[in-house]
């Protein structure tokens, strides 16, 4: 038998880990700020009356740049990590992550539609030609996932290896449609799809920010719900239905969460990688398979190693910036070899 | 006594006043535009640039500035940590919710046109030129570019009286594998038709094409704006990873020419006249002495 991290010690030190996270992105970053300017800053923010003299760039650049990137940094890796639990709790295969139903190939789909097709509609309203970007991703990613799992449907089960194999097929149609799109996009779009689709924090700002924090919050309070359900899923599916859980309903509930969150998530931040497939592995490593520590340990974990990553993408090559996709498949993959060679022995 | 006293505070107030509109311009300069940052540098303000996008290659000097990283991704912190007075770019810069944080935090962002036009070009010199005070510099600089650009047209009215206008095509590619075609609507087409050569590709943008139809479209001259390779290298490599190319008339009569790929990005620069003459010369290979900057 392995040995196990006690849940109590797990959670106390996964908190710090994210409180440390969080106070590195806020205190971190190209403009070096003194920390004694940063937390006389960051207590103006919180509305304590301290005297502004000198404080404004520091209020500004914590207030509203840092602020909401490591806020969107949190709940982007919040919401992967948990969808990844999702899923691989769903199809009972440590394989799996959120790409498998679809969302993230439906929302580049939809977030091709807009790049390359936005320049050609022409007419948009000034107010939302910012939003549309995120508006077509989500609903594409929503979309598809809504298509794999009415194809997964039949009398009225879901057969789970149907969906999977929908959630294949779909992709492959949907990354044939984004490849027609960069084939007629021109030198420009096709940058911003390829930096797109490589995700990033930078450029956040509370207006894009509410929508995600509200599913993350939702979705975060959801799924833990449901762990012991979960748990009952582990062992198959008709022992599950015997111990009660109403599988179907929990079905729906995972895919609707999963494309949710993780459409939000793109939505926000392009297309970021490894999240999702490996926090959850990297928890259920040192804290074992019971969802009930396992989502809320992802949860913590994945926005912790999201804000770490991002750390890495603005610190690296500033003045200029890496897109996070890069950062968090570059250092998570070895981390993650490692820990499985470690786990052989 | 009153009457020096009151000259000496005429004088001082004049030289304060001076010095206030010098100080009023942007001191500290970030471009993010190739072309804009070779045009500053031509207008004298090169020591006054503190950080340069990756597009800005010419000349030398600005790869040793910071890199703030690629036009359409910069980063509002990396921008700020350089303490500019002012950010420039095209309007290809981006994303717009950076830009907005940039100008929150007080540094004034000016955006110029990148489109490959005479009168953008003119826009952007008098804009430049107001932000560094060097209004006369700029004027004289865009009256020399239309005059050059002028008299290339004139030497190809005389050319093309003797030589009809070549068929080319313009080969953008990676040490010569699996080259695009610049096609209607990029700066490409437009340097082609300045320099008067006729572009065999009708098709929008920038796409690969198939070394056969490539060979059948049979271009009389091509350039070619390698990556990763310049010069006779350039061509050669074109050459060994496109055998197909051989049977073309461009290859048969030896009429290849290499490009500075980076002459194609950010709009209209500096170096584009001499460019045009050095491609006119190639295209018009009777009257090439007359082309001779």
């Amino acid at each position: 038998m392995k040995q196990r991290v006690q849940p109590r010690t797990l959670f106390i030190g996964l908190s710090l880990l994210c409180l440390l996270a969080v106070w590195l992105s806020l205190a971190l970053g190209p403009v070096s700020l003194p920390l004694l300017d940063t937390l006389r800053a960051g207590l103006r923010l919180l509305g304590v009356p301290i005297a502004a003299d000198g404080l404004e760039q520091a209020e500004l650049i914590l207030g509203q740049i840092r602020l909401p990137r490591t806020l969107l940094g949190l709940a982007v890796g919040a919401v992967l990590a948990l969808s990844g639990v999702a899923m691989q709790g769903l199809f009972r295969n440590p394989l799996a992550d959120p790409g498998l139903v679809g969302v993230a190939s439906g929302a580049a789909l939809g977030a091709a539609i807009a790049i390359v097709g936005g320049s050609w509609l022409g007419g948009i309203p000034e107010w939302f030609a910012p939003y549309l970007l995120s508006v077509c991703a989500f609903a594409g990613g929503l979309g598809v996932t809504a298509l794999v799992y009415r194809l997964g449907r039949r009398d009225g089960q879901t057969n789970v290896a149907t969906m999977l194999l929908a959630g294949i097929a779909l992709t492959a149609l949907a990354g044939s449609a984004v490849g027609l799109f960069t084939y007629l996009a021109d030198d420009a779009t096709l940058r911003t799809l390829t930096f797109w689709n490589l995700g990033s924090l930078n450029g956040a700002s509370y207006a894009r920010l509410w929508p995600l924090l509200v599913v993350t919050l939702a979705v975060a309070l959801w799924l833990p719900r449901r762990a012991q359900a979960l748990n009952a899923l582990l062992l198959g599916e008709s022992e599950a239905r015997h111990l009660g859980v109403e599988v179907e309903s929990l079905k729906r509930e995972l895919v609707f969460c999963t494309a949710l969150a993780v459409g939000a998530a793109v939505a926000a931040a392009g297309l970021i990688g490894f999240i999702g497939l490996v926090v959850p592995h990297l928890v259920r490593l040192l804290a074992g398979p019971d969802h009930r520590v396992l989502l809320p340990a992802s949860l913590l974990a994945g926005g912790s190693l999201l804000l770490f990553a991002d750390l890495v993408a603005r610190l690296a090559l500033a003045p200029a910036e890496l897109p996070i996709g890069i950062v968090t498949a570059f250092i998570g993959a070895p981390f993650f070899l490692l820990l499985l060679l470690k786990g052989r022995h | 006594m009153r009457r020096p006293a009151a000259l000496l505070a005429l004088c001082a107030a004049l030289v304060m006043s001076t010095q206030a509109a010098a100080a009023e311009l942007p001191q500290r300069w970030v471009s993010a535009g190739g072309a804009l940052s070779e045009w500053i540098s031509a207008l004298g303000g090169e020591q006054r640039l503190v950080g340069v996008d990756t597009t800005s290659q010419h000349p030398d000097a600005l790869t040793a500035l910071p890199s703030i990283g690629y036009q359409r991704q910069l980063s509002a912190e990396g921008i700020l940590s350089l303490r500019p007075d002012l950010l420039v770019g095209t309007d290809e810069m981006g994303p717009p919710p950076v830009l907005t944080q940039i100008r929150q935090a007080g540094v004034r962002v000016e955006v110029f046109s990148s489109k490959a036009e005479l009168a953008a070009l003119d826009a952007n010199l008098e804009k430049l030129g107001r932000l560094l005070g060097e209004e006369g510099r700029a004027g004289l600089l865009a009256g020399q570019f239309h005059h050059e650009l002028n008299a290339v047209q004139t030497k190809l009215k005389q050319a093309q009286a003797v030589q009809k206008a070549p068929g080319v095509l313009l080969l953008v590619g990676h040490a010569g594998a699996k080259p695009l075609i610049a096609g209607a609507g990029t700066a490409g087409d437009w340097l082609l038709g300045q320099a008067g050569g006729r572009n065999l590709a009708v098709h929008q943008g920038y796409k690969n094409f198939s070394v056969e139809a490539l060979a059948a479209l049979d271009p009389d001259v091509i350039v070619i704006a390698d990556r990763s390779l310049s010069g006779e290298q350039a061509v050669q490599a074109l050459l060994k990873e496109n055998p197909g190319l051989a049977s073309s008339r461009a290859v048969r009569e030896k009429r290849l020419v290499s490009l500075d790929p980076t002459l194609l990005v950010g709009g209209l620069g500096p170096r584009l006249p001499a460019t045009l003459q050095q491609l006119a010369g190639e295209f018009y290979p009777q009257a090439k002495a007359s082309f001779a900057p």
